[in-house]
This record gives C-alpha cells, structure tokens and sequence, in this order.
C-alpha cells in the first residue's frame, strides 16, 4: 500500500499521462525513493498525520504526488519549516525531503542548527552528486575530476572537496541516526527503505531526529544510461561517501509536547497583570509647585547610578496615581557604563511628546550629566544634584531652583550607597510635591516586594531625601 | 500484456503508457523477464519495457527498481485491492480511476474569545507590551535572532512560553525564523518575530514566500538607524521596505506603525486577526524609541484561543488535501493567483486603513507624522495652537495601506503639509503616492526630517511650522 494521489491532479492540472506520471527523468533516483517514502508512510500506518516539506531542487513537485499534507519551501529553508510544522503540532509526522545544493548549500546553516536541536523529525536527503534542477552545474556534493558545467574541468580541491554530510551531521548531538544508504542495486534498495523506516518511527515514537542520506541516480546530468549511472553510484561516488549507519542512539521517548495553554489566569499571571483595584481617593493635582498639566524629567549619571530605576518608579507611581506617564531611558552602548539617561514625563490628561530636550526637573547624579543638561532645563525649572559626587557644579542658569544634594552621603549613612537614587526621589517629592508621597511609598514597596529586606531601607532613605531639601541648601 | 497467471506471489503488473523506458527494471530482474523494449509506445514517445513473465518467481525486485509510482506494481490502486494477495489482471483504464475520496466535514474550528477579569493598568515598555498582544492574540509560536533594539520582547516570550506550553526558537538566522513562521504558520497557528531592521532585510525573501503562499505571520520590527549596520538609534527608514519592498514579486502586507505602548499591545493583537482574516502576514513598524518606551498599557476585556483554519498543513485527516505552496507552474496559473492577490490587496486597502486625527477640523497647517515622532508633532500643534496657528496632526496607523480617505477629508483647508519624520521622505513618498493615485493636487509640502537615531524634535517642528505663520495670516 502505499500513499500516491491515484491522480496527479497537481501535474500540469492533471492532464492526460501527467495525472499517473512524474516530472523525473527517466531512471531518476528521485522516483524509487519517493515509492520507498510513499510505501513506507502506508505501512506506518501516519498519511493523515504527515506533512511533507518539498525543497527547491528536482524534488519540488514531491507535493504533486504525495497524498499527505504537503508544504513546499523557499531553497534550502525545509528543515526551517519542517520545525515550525513540528512545534505548531507535535503529532504531525514531518519529513524534510531535500537534495544536495538545497540540504547542503544554500540551507547549510538551518540543516545544521536544526539537526542539533535534535527534535523529531525526520530528514531525506538525495545526493546525487550534481544540481539537476537549474542544469547540471557543481552541488557541495560533486567528486572531486568530476565535470558539471560549472565544473567544466572537473571540480579541483580549492572549490572544495565533496562535503559528506551524513558524517558531518553524525558527529552532532542532537540526531538519534544517520545513516547513508543507496539505489544502485536491490540490495541497497532494500536497506534504503529500511533506513526511511526506522527514521519515520523514530519520529513516530518521539525518539529524535534522523537525518537519512541516499546516494541517487542523475542519468540527466551524468550524461549517462540509467544503467550506467548506477554504475557511476557505486563505484565512484561509494568510495567517497561511504554507506551505512553513521549513528544510531537507543534513546527512550522523550519528545512529549502539551497543548498551549490559552487561560487568561496564565497569561494575566505572566504577564504581571493584577485584578483591578476600585479607587476612592481623589487625584492629586500635578506638580501644583511646577505649574503645568504636562511634568517633564531627566534623570541622568553614569551606569550603576539608578536613573532608570528611579525613572521607571515615578513613572510607575504617576501611573497608579491616574496619571499618564512615559519613561524612555538611554540604551545601548551609552548605558554600558557611560551616560545613562531617563526621559519621563507625567501629565494629568495624556504625554504628548514623550522625550524630555527641555526638561521641568533635571536630577543629576554625576558631574557630566549635570553639566550636559542643565543648561537645557527651562526656565522656573528645578535642578537636583548629587553635592556627594559633583564637588564643583557649573554656573547655572537664572531662574532656575537648584538643589544640592548629599545623595550618595545618605545612603552610604544608611549602609547602602546605591539607594542614592530613591535619596534623589525624596527631595524631588519634598521640593516640588509632585506625587502623594504615600502613594509613591507604596508603589517603591510593590516594586520591591520581592526583596522585601530593600522596602525599609528605601523608606528610609526616601525620608532621608525629603528632609535634606530645606531652604538652606539651596 | 503480461499473461494472466495466479500464484502465491503477486506478479508485476505495467501500463506501458507509464514506462519512462529507463530500464532500471530489467538489471534488476535476477530471471530476465524483463527486456528492452523496441516499439515506441504512440501516447508517450517513449519505449517501453517488454515484460514476459513464465518464469517469473514474483519477487518484486523489479517492482523496487522502478522509480514511477504507477509504473511496475503489484496492486491496483483501488482501496481494498491492496488487500488481495492475488494478482489478477484488470482493465487499466479502471484500475486508475479516482480514489474514494472521504469527505471531511468543515476542518475548520473557529477562534474563541474568553474573558478576560478586570487589571490594573500594566506598566510596560513598547516591546514588552507587543508581546503581551501577542499572547493575548493567541500566539504561542515566536521565532526570532537576537537583534537590538527589538530582542526585550523576544527574552519576554521566552521568559513566557514555556509556562504556556508555547515554542520560543532562538534561530540560526533570521532567514530561519521566519521560514519556521512559514511552516508555523502554513500549519495555521499564529505566529510572529522581533526584528529590527538589518533583521527584517533578512526576513524579505521568505515574507515574500508567506505572500505567495499566502501565510499569516506577524513581524514586530523596530527599526534602527542605517543603512548598513547604522546604529541602534530609533530611525523610520523601512517604511520603504514595509510598503513597497517585501521581497520579490508582487507583495504587499498591512503595515501599522503605533506610537504608545498602548497601540503596541492594540495594534499587535489586532495584526494577528487581519493577518488571518486576509491570510497574509502583517507588519508592525515601531521606532527604537517606542521600543523602549515605558507607559501605561490597558488590558483588553477578552483573549483569543485561535481555531484552526481549513486550509492548515496542520497534519490530521481533515486537512490532509491541503497544500500551503507558492507555486504556480503554468503562466495562466500564475496571473490568476496574482490577479487574486491584487482583490485581497484591494480589499485590504478600501478596508483597513487606519489613521487618527488630532485638531484637523479647522487645520490650515496639517502635520503629519507617526511612530514618536507623531507624538513630537503632537506636542508641536499643541503649543502652536497656543500660539494661535490653525494646526492639525494626521497620524497614519496604517502605512499600508496609507490612509488616503482621511487625508483627502482633512487637506480640504490645509494650505501648508508640513512631513515630520525620521526618514529621508520615505512616509511622504507614501503620501504622495497616495495623494497622485486620487488625483488630487496637495497643498504645498515641507518637511522636518532626522536620520541615523536622531528623532525630530517639538521645538523644531513648532519652529516649522511658526515659519508659515505670515503667510497663512
Ligand atoms: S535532472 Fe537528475 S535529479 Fe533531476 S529529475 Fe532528472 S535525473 Fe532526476
Ligand atoms: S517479480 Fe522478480 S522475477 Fe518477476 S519480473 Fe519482477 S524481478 Fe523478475
Ligand atoms: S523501471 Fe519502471 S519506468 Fe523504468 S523501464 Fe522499468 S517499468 Fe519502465
């Protein structure tokens, strides 16, 4: 029994001979391996659940004859799309059917990538030593003298030896089997069909991947009889690729893959999403010292000085206070230890432009970004500045409140220096009362209540912000 | 004709009309039943193998040897006949005829919407937020190459997936993460990628594949500044590739372009449902910027457990006929299937276009911007508007289709277009196109533009737009 279309409805629309024959030339290996695939999959009893990659090569139509669900590929990219049909359903049995420049060549990098990842599925792979598809011309597979018309001399060592790829994916770890068979006699036929077998069950019992390799037939391109070719197979393509079980693993069934899970209680959870809570207490009024319905921020020191942290929880805070707020922070080679900046704007109906040239607030907390940015704060805006790490400040702008602030010195007091930034918070929110400081409390011991040891210290060191910003240092 | 004979083994059986005359057979047949044909056969200008079979022992080499499915067999092909054991010769002509076909009742299994309890606002930055559309959409397979800026959301979803049973694949390449895409996707599940530009180059050739072959996928890409490797600043520079170069042949996708975190999550979940409403991939452009950025993201009420489409390569009985391909041999086939393809984009392109208007009512200087540098322009009309300019923003959602419908709605007072974007004109290539495909004449056009990272600023598009302030007075 085998899995044929009875009608070759896909040939050339069917029409007349086409509908029973194949595109392959006469005496083509493709055909006997297509009838051990074909024969094979009946026997497994899998037509329904198998699904068929055709590469780009001779084997492109393969779709035209199998009755099986059937996918055909960009060149070379089959075993990609082999492994997608994979993990969509696992129970699908998936064949890469491919030949030597599409497995070889052009797809060398998916052939092998996913030959080491090792999932079931299951490779075909025709060598036949030449492409026959685009006419004849040299596959990583042809032998060294042997002439093709991109060979025309014969192919010479610096175009590179014939790649013996069976070998080569053998030595990997993540395939089960590998073995390379043959078509020339009936023998080989006869191991060549044993070989699909045990690939497909491998598949069919979750074992791994198998990785076949079939040395076939091109009387086309060989300029040769079928008869001859055959010949040609086995005397001079055998001793280069020589055949048999390159690996075979005894490895108990392991590939077992559930359904995905689609409950919005699994997502929501993963997602950090929390059930809604009801508000009662009326909004705070935006920055009622700073005069505007659209706040704007930089946060800006050197990598390990906190600026995103600090900007992603007034962000968060302005948020769960009803407010709209966007942080953008620097990225890139600039927060590999360079400067390290954070755009965050806060406003009470919608941030229309979310970068942050002219910033309301500057926080400082190294000597460049003070000196980098306060000239760009606007005018009646506020400048906080880290006094522990920047002895000198520049000359400031008029109109500008400037507040300096030991950060760095309160912190290392509360044995912590890197909490400077939530230092910086609390005299951001004594000088300008920008958020309710309890909701800003609350949201620092949400985001921290994995590391509850962290909560008490950044209270404290909050508290010590706020108190700091008096008249005198200013 | 071979002689009827019966024996305990099955004899072979040849239609010579499907010999090739290769003659792989006759080496095969330790008895030498088989020889080389002389006559060529009228149908197929072809010889045929001469087949005598008295002394044939019914081993079946010759059978194994022949590389035509319906050349040397042992049975016909008629359900049930395998069965028996028996050789008989039968009329040819009926031996072939079509196979009794079972008829799948509607493989088809519809999507589900499932409700989802009421959350808080989530705090996420752009990349954070597409993936969780993602996963509300229903998407549980990501293929993706590392690449910055795009790749947070890609380290979410493998954070994510395993814990819903999902696939994350790191690839070799982008060329494979996107074909493994096309066979996800060709298997009918929603799937998608996180690119940034140089990666998305790379995903052309097989976007081009999904297009012919006509596979949903969804492809986050958040562009860097380039040509080349550029840099990893926000820059709008595939608008170009998005809507006019999705690989070879005649290719288009829907292209939308958020501008919050929000529209990231929105614009991401819906792009799963058109993707397979038009069974096409759809493309979401965001900017380095809007990757990075962090907002408020509302949840939506519900989340969507896919179905299974009935044309899925999924691998069960029901869609064993199907074929995901982009194939077609014959010119006429070809043309036809283009000619298809041409109705979906039309359709498309009368159906989806997106955009959002922001005080265009009165608008005498219309700016038009998307992406962050939308919400620079934004800021822009606002402060102008304080100034007492008559200024509007147009904000295409939809890059493709180009939302020409509210366009030509909202120029009818505009005397000035002022572009705003981070690309050398590649949005505004888009409208003018859009605008001279209507037949209308635009009003003149100006532009603020940045390259290479460096986003357009609201002080210079103010600027810009304050230079037309006489001339309009
Ligand atoms: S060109 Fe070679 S490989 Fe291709 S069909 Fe003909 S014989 Fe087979
Ligand atoms: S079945 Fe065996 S003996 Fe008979 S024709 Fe075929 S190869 Fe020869
Ligand atoms: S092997 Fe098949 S195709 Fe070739 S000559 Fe014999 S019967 Fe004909």
């Amino acid at each position: 029994m085998n899995v044929f279309y009875d009608h070759f409805e896909r040939h050339a629309h069917g029409e007349g001979l086409k509908g029973h024959s194949t595109h392959y030339c006469a005496g083509c290996g493709h055909g006997i391996v297509h009838r051990d695939l074909a024969d094979t999959i009946g026997e497994l009893g899998i037509q329904d659940r198998t699904v068929l990659i055709s590469p780009v090569g001779c084997s492109v139509f393969a779709y035209y004859y199998f009755d099986v669900g059937n996918s055909q590929a960009a060149h070379g990219r089959a075993p990609a799309v082999a492994l997608g049909h994979k993990l969509a359903n696992p129970e699908a049995v998936v064949i890469s059917y491919q030949g030597d420049g599409d497995l070889a060549s052009i797809g060398l990098a998916e052939t092998i990538s996913i030959a080491q990842m090792g999932l079931p599925i299951t490779v075909i792979f025709i060598n036949n030593a030449v492409y026959g598809m685009t006419g004849g011309q040299m596959a990583p597979t042809t032998l060294l003298g042997q002439k093709t018309v991109t060979s025309p001399q014969g192919r010479q060592p610096a175009m590179g030896k014939p790649l013996r790829m069976a070998e080569l994916i053998a030595q990997l770890d993540g395939p089960v089997y590998v073995e390379r068979v043959a078509l020339f006699e009936a023998r080989q036929r006869v191991k060549a069909k044993k070989a699909i077998q045990k690939a497909l069950r491998l598949q069919m019992e979750g074992r791994g991947y198998a990785f076949v390799e079939i040395l076939s037939e091109c009387p086309t391109h060989l300029k040769m009889s079928p008869e001859a070719t055959e010949e040609w197979v086995r005397t001079q393509m055998e001793p280069v690729f020589p055949l048999g079980v390159k690996k075979d693993l005894a490895v108990e069934p392991w590939f077992d893959r559930h359904a995905p899970s689609f409950s919005p209680e699994a997502v929501l959870g993963l997602s950090g999403a929390e059930p809604a809570t009801v508000r009662t207490a009326a909004r705070h009024r935006l920055a009622p010292r700073l005069g505007t319905k659209d706040l704007s921020l930089k946060l800006a020191g050197a990598g390990g000085d906190g600026a995103q942290i600090a900007a992603l929880l007034l962000t968060r805070a302005a948020i769960d206070e009803g407010f709209d707020s966007t942080h953008i922070p620097s990225y890139g080679p600039e927060s590999r230890g360079g400067t390290s900046y954070a755009d965050v704007h806060i406003a009470e109906e919608e941030v229309l432009n979310p970068a942050a040239p002219d910033p309301h607030v500057l926080i400082a907390f190294n000597a460049p970004s003070l000196a980098k940015f306060a000239p760009a704060v606007r005018e009646g805006g506020l400048i906080i500045y880290d006094r522990t790490m920047i002895t000198e400040p520049p000359a400031f702008p008029p109109n500008r409140r400037v507040l300096a602030v030991p950060c760095t010195q309160l912190a290392v007091d509360l044995g912590r220096p890197v909490a400077k930034n939530v230092v910086a918070l609390g005299a951001l929110q004594a000088a300008t009362d920008l958020l309710p400081a309890a909701g800003l409390l609350s949201t620092m011991r949400h985001v921290f209540k994995d590391k509850s040891s962290l909560i008490s210290l950044n209270e404290a060191a909050f508290a010590a912000g706020q108190q700091v910003v008096d008249p005198e240092s200013e | 004709m071979p002689s009827v004979t019966t024996n305990s083994r099955p004899k072979p059986f040849l239609d010579p009309a499907y010999c090739k005359g290769c003659l792989r057979c006759v080496e095969a047949c330790p008895k030498g039943c088989i020889s080389p044909g002389t006559r060529i056969n009228p149908a197929t200008g072809l010889v045929p193998v001469e087949i005598n079979l008295e002394i044939c022992n019914g081993c079946g080499l010759c059978i194994s040897a022949c590389p035509e499915p319906f050349g040397l067999r042992t049975s016909p092909a008629t359900p049930g006949a395998e069965l028996e054991r028996e050789f008989q010769i039968k009329d040819p002509s009926k031996l072939f005829g079509r196979k009794v076909v079972d008829l799948h009742e509607s493989p088809g299994l519809p999507d589900e919407e499932i409700e989802l309890p009421a959350c808080e606002p989530l705090v996420l930055k752009g990349t954070y937020a597409a993936a969780i559309g993602a996963l509300l959409a229903g998407c549980r397979h990501v293929f993706g190459y590392p690449i910055t800026p795009s790749t947070e959301g890609a380290e979410l979803m493998a954070k994510i997936l395993p814990h819903l049973d999902g696939a994350f694949v790191q690839a070799v390449s982008e060329v494979a993460a996107v074909n493994m895409m096309y066979g996800a996707g060709g298997a009918g599940v929603p799937s998608m990628t996180f690119t940034s530009s140089p990666g998305f180059s790379l995903m052309l050739e097989g976007i081009s594949y999904m297009i012919g072959a006509e596979i949903p996928g969804v492809f986050v890409n958040i562009m860097r500044g380039g040509p080349g490797l550029g840099n990893i600043g926000p820059e709008q520079a595939d608008i170009k590739l998005a809507c006019r170069g999705l690989g070879h042949g005649n290719t288009h996708a829907l292209v939308l372009a958020p501008s919050t975190p929000q529209e990231m999550l929105d614009l991401t979940m819906e792009a799963f449902a058109l993707s397979f409403r038009y069974r096409n991939p759809v493309v979401i452009l965001g900017d380095g910027y809007l990757g990075q950025m962090t907002g408020q993201v509302k949840l939506p009420t519900h989340l969507r457990k896919p179905g299974r489409p009935a044309w899925a390569v999924w691998g069960d009985r029901s869609h064993r006929q199907n074929l995901i391909c982009s194939i077609h041999l014959a010119e006429p086939d070809l043309e036809e299937h283009n000619r298809r393809l041409n109705a979906k984009y039309a359709e498309i392109a009368s159906r989806e276009q997106r955009s959002d208007l922001y005080r265009c009512e009165d608008a005498e200087v219309l700016v038009i911007a998307c992406n962050t540098p939308a919400r620079m322009a934004k800021g822009a009309v606002e402060a102008a508007r304080r100034q007492g300019i008559k200024a509007g923003l147009l904000r295409p959602i939809s890059l493709w289709p180009f939302p020409g419908d509210a366009l030509a709605e909202a120029i009818r007072h505009v005397r000035q277009i002022i572009m705003v974007e981070a690309s050398p004109g590649q949005l505004e290539n888009e409208l003018r196109l859009t605008l001279s495909h209507a037949g209308i004449v635009p009003p003149p056009i100006a532009a603020v533009r940045h390259f290479g990272g460096v986003l357009p600023q609201e002080s210079e598009i103010l600027a810009k737009i304050s230079e037309f302030r006489e001339a309009l007075a």
